[in-house]
């Protein structure tokens, strides 16, 4: 047994609508407004009921082995031998994938509140908290979840509130002016960093979820509420900046903060709202930094994963330090390769999965 | 030279935190899979602490995926 403790239902629709926010918030509006201008808020639209199909597709996934982790189907599906590989290279990109979302910590805190710290002060500081919420395992993860998500939600709402005397509907005029493709490359994207990444939490759900059936229900609901939210915040960027400085910016929603001026007096609580990205980012984290140790773990069939985690941790650290040399090349790598990369694993894998053992059920069942 | 002993340092620190335990438990496997994650992160740690010019793995990602890169943006274009 890796992992004693289940988690709630609640708890676990908390964590999926933190991980899902994650980066996206803080960084999808600008690829969004790059490719289609003042219709922004239309390919987040389409990628939120888009993105309900992989929810749905990893929840059947579920339903074809009940009680698995992702590590076990590998095994199960696709024998032993090969499915350790996979699971091996699934528990390496979550590494990688961990560390790339520790560089936007460093890089925003580098560039927007402590330029004069040196970066890697940033990464090692939360990956430490991020170490310990994973050593202390995942009800802790999720009860802390639960206390922060109020917060969450008001910081969130109190942005919404603040920056709404700025909204100039000029700013989305005029509406469907956009072409198809760029409609549908937009909301490839939106999917890209919304509902494909959630594969990530088949390496918990739904074992570690005490009501599996309730469980899928909240899958659902939570990539649902997060789609909404991440919409709201591309439409408010777009409504308040202009789809040209949206565009331009690397962390627009942080510009759009900086414009908060309620009657002169209420000013510069950018800081302040920075909090919602730290919440957000130290979950996505903290969840795919989980889901390394966790597969490493079950990929050579330990007792436990937590001996692994400080290791991790400084491997961790150090690609984040190298996986972006520059903004530059963190823009071209999103939207060039992230794309391919999450489709593979977040699309074609689970179908894989899902297509192999179904045949595998059926053929055993007329034997 | 400072970043050496400084991962030195914490991989010393490590090490008091985890080896004791899992000797005591009789894990063995886990202490070979967590040795060689320490020896792999020190290695690392300090090749990026000397400025070795570390491979960047997205790299090895860009030039494994560029086939379905252009394929999909193909498509789309």
């Amino acid at each position: 047994m890796q992992e004693i403790g289940k988690i709630g239902v609640r708890q676990w629709m908390i964590l999926v609508i933190l991980y899902m926010i994650g980066t996206t918030m803080l960084i999808i509006p600008s690829s969004l407004a790059t490719e289609t201008k003042q219709d922004a808020w239309l390919p987040a639209l389409i990628g939120i009921v888009a993105g309900l199909l992989p929810v749905g597709l990893y929840s059947s996934i579920e339903h074809l082995y009940p009680r698995m982790t992702l590590m076990e189907m590998n095994e199960k599906v696709l024998g032993k031998g090969l499915g350790k590989a996979v699971s091996l290279l699934f528990a390496v990109w979550a590494l990688i994938a961990s560390s790339q979302v520790l560089y936007y910590v460093g890089d925003f805190m580098n560039t927007h509140i402590m330029p004069e710290t040196p970066i890697q002060a940033f990464h090692i500081i939360f990956m430490l908290v991020v170490i310990m919420g994973v050593r202390l395992g995942l009800q802790t993860l999720a009860r802390s979840a639960e206390f922060f998500f109020p917060w969450f939600i008001a910081l969130y709402l109190g942005l919404l509130l603040f920056i709404s005397p700025k909204i100039k509907l000029d700013n989305i005029q005029p509406v469907f002016e956009t072409e198809l493709k760029p409609v549908i490359r937009a909301a490839l994207f939106f999917l890209s960093f919304t509902s494909l990444t959630l594969i990530v939490l088949l390496v918990l759900f739904p074992s570690y979820i005490n009501k599996p059936g309730e469980a899928r229900k909240a899958f659902f609901w939570g990539s649902l509420i997060s789609g909404v939210m991440i919409m709201v915040i591309v439409a408010t960027n777009i409504l308040v900046l202009g789809s040209d400085l949206t565009a331009r910016s690397v962390y627009p929603s942080y510009a759009l903060i900086k414009k908060i001026s309620v009657g002169n007096f209420l000013q510069r609580i950018e800081a302040v709202m920075a909090g919602l990205w730290f919440i957000t980012l130290y979950y996505k984290i903290a969840l795919y930094f989980y889901a390394a140790a966790l597969g490493l773990a079950q990929t050579f069939s330990l007792k436990d994963y937590r001996p692994l985690t400080l290791p991790l941790g400084m491997i961790a650290i150090v690609l984040s330090l190298i996986v972006y040399p520059n903004v530059p090349y963190l823009k071209q790598w999103n939207t060039e390769f992230w794309l391919p990369l999450i489709l593979t694993i977040g699309l074609i894998y689970p179908l894989i999965l899902l297509g192999v053992g179904a045949c595998r059920k059926k053929l055993s069942g007329k034997g | 030279m400072g970043s050496i002993v400084w991962i030195t340092a914490a991989v010393v620190v490590i090490m008091i935190i985890e080896v004791p335990p899992l000797l005591n438990n009789g894990m063995k496997k886990e202490l070979w899979v967590f040795g060689i994650l320490l020896l792999l992160a020190a290695g690392l740690s300090i090749a990026e602490g000397l400025q070795l010019g570390i491979p960047n793995p997205l790299d090895g990602i860009a030039v494994i995926f560029k086939p379905f890169r252009d394929l999909l943006f193909g498509l789309l274009k």
